[in-house]
């Protein structure tokens, strides 16, 4: 064998490399950046990033049909296994005593669920058909889990804009909701402070919520019934208080391991060839309305509260209506904080988060029951 | 709970949901009161009930008290930190300690400048909406 014809075999990885290749490193390189040095969701950002690294190393076969990476794809994400065991872990982490303390609170998370609705109108009159539309919109809500999981049973050739979409969305949350905060509440609304008056839940109520609620949902909107069910399953071990060992698991390993593997195999979809599109664009800038709707409609839902309560509800949790918990509860939480720091109204904006996680589980059931008998 | 009050010579049956949350929520013959009685530390006996109505009827007072010689907690939490230390002169506006709740940390600060007469609250302690954190002197 002469030189020459070694050569091109020994830099075929760098002459397959594309620019595209290179715009997509760049993008994981972001990510990675963000989740090192910003502290942004390192979580989900750091497998993401290093999937999506992977994902445009030409030649390297891992996403290819025995590669590793698809190997995750088809146990995790196609089965929809990796979002309901990521759920069993959230369930386990929810505390849903503010909820339940306070159940105004639900209207909030129902609230925050329109910018769904109104984004999957958007998206069809942009041209997406109707089961892309659904899956796009899904994204307002800001819950990685159900969006993975409407869009592998809708609209899977979308999977991997909608999955990075939500995730992305979900660190840019300290980002893209305080502005939509003060821009849509005054002063004055910001600075109500809440009056905390709990009822008492006793254990008993705790422990039966997760199955009541499962029970009702499941029988309500049977297609919601694996996402309600897998999240009020890890709240069944946390609240019965005699499983701590698997609620542990659920909090820690489990999660843990399912996050890890979702966003490798999530990150290792982000290829150049399958993801620098027109419709990619589309579909970021889609959620991100979707996301910025929802705020809204949680904020506007929060200020016809704080008027009808007499200006004793803050309308900035409203903005928590909506999935991502704990980190919307905790932004509403520290906007009121920064503009009085002696207004805490902590334990609102989780009754209206945990409401808002519920919520767009069920709006997404609902999407799914509705869009399938429709296509 | 239900609970029988005698208030000079008149019996009061008092039914009070949870004697832990702040304010307590007391209802006394139909009529439904708000009592946050770490605010009020009045002698009793210097009471009239007529009294004790028209102060409990009024707007709850919301947050720390300020006028009041304690800082109060504005939300139930665990104290994970504490910075104020007994003879210690604050200002207000400075955090006095740290309470976590629903896995945040959240900054109490003085809602006036004084010298700390106590520390009411241990580091780890489980507090209640609305308990006294520290005596100002």
């Amino acid at each position: 064998m002469n030189f020459t014809e070694l050569l091109p075999e020994l830099l075929k990885g760098i002459l397959h490399f594309t620019w595209g290749n290179a715009l997509m490193i760049t993008a994981a390189l972001i990510l990675i950046y963000l989740a090192i040095y910003k502290e942004i969701e390192p979580v989900l950002l750091l497998p993401i990033g290093f999937g999506c690294l992977l994902a445009n190393i030409p030649l390297a076969n891992m996403t290819a049909a025995q590669g590793v990476m698809s190997v995750l794809y088809n146990a995790g994400i196609s089965t929809e296994l990796f979002p309901l065991l990521i759920f069993v872990g959230v369930g386990a982490m929810i505390d849903f005593t503010p909820l339940l303390a306070q159940p105004k609170m639900a209207l909030l998370g129902a609230a925050g669920q329109f910018g769904i609705f109104g984004t999957l109108i958007l998206a069809i009159a942009i041209g997406f058909p109707l089961n892309q539309a659904a899956s796009i919109g899904v994204i307002g809500a800001i819950d990685g889990p159900t969006s993975i999981f409407v869009a592998t049973k809708l609209a899977p050739e979308l999977l991997a804009p909608i999955a990075v979409a939500a995730y992305s969305y979900m660190s840019l949350i300290p980002i893209i909701q305080p502005p939509l905060m003060k821009l849509l509440t005054t002063k004055k609304e910001r600075l109500i402070q809440m009056e905390y008056t709990p009822k008492p839940i006793s254990q008993k109520t705790l422990a039966f919520f997760p199955i009541v609620l499962t029970l009702v949902v499941g029988l309500l909107v049977p297609e919601a019934t694996p996402l309600i069910a897998m999240l009020m399953l890890g709240n069944l071990l946390k609240v019965s208080g005699v499983v701590d060992r698997l609620s542990k698991s659920a909090q820690n390993e489990i999660i843990n391991i399912a996050t890890l593997f979702l966003g490798l195999a999530i990150g290792a979809t982000m290829s150049a060839e399958s993801f620098l599109n027109l419709a990619t664009i589309k579909i970021l800038g889609l959620g991100l309305l979707a996301f910025a709707l929802d705020t809204v409609a949680g904020l506007l839902f929060g200020k016809l509260m704080a008027v009808l309560s007499g200006y004793k509800i803050n309308p900035l949790i409203g903005a928590a209506g909506i999935s991502a918990f704990p980190m919307a509860g905790r932004l509403a939480a520290r906007v009121a904080n920064d503009e009085d720091q002696n207004n805490f109204i902590l334990m609102h904006a989780m009754g209206a988060n945990t409401a808002g996680q519920l919520g767009s589980v069920i709006a997404g059931g609902i999407l799914l029951a509705i869009v399938s008998k429709l296509i | 709970m239900k609970y029988v009050v005698n208030v000079a010579e008149k019996i009061y049956e008092v039914e009070i949901e949870d004697l832990h949350a702040r304010p307590v929520i007391a209802r006394v013959d139909g009529q439904e009161f708000k009592v946050s009685p770490e605010d009020d530390m009045k002698p009793a006996d210097q009471k009239e009930t007529r009294e004790l109505k028209s102060i409990e009827l009024s707007t709850p007072t919301l947050g720390p008290i300020a006028n009041t010689g304690e800082l109060t907690a504005p939300l139930p939490g665990t104290i994970v930190e504490i910075f104020a230390k007994t003879g210690e002169h604050i200002e207000a506006g400075q955090v006095i300690l740290v309470i976590e709740a629903m896995k945040m940390k959240n900054s109490i600060r003085a809602t006036r400048a004084g010298k700390i007469a106590e520390v009411l609250v241990n580091a780890g302690q489980i507090v209640a909406h609305k308990q006294p954190l520290v005596r100002f002197g």
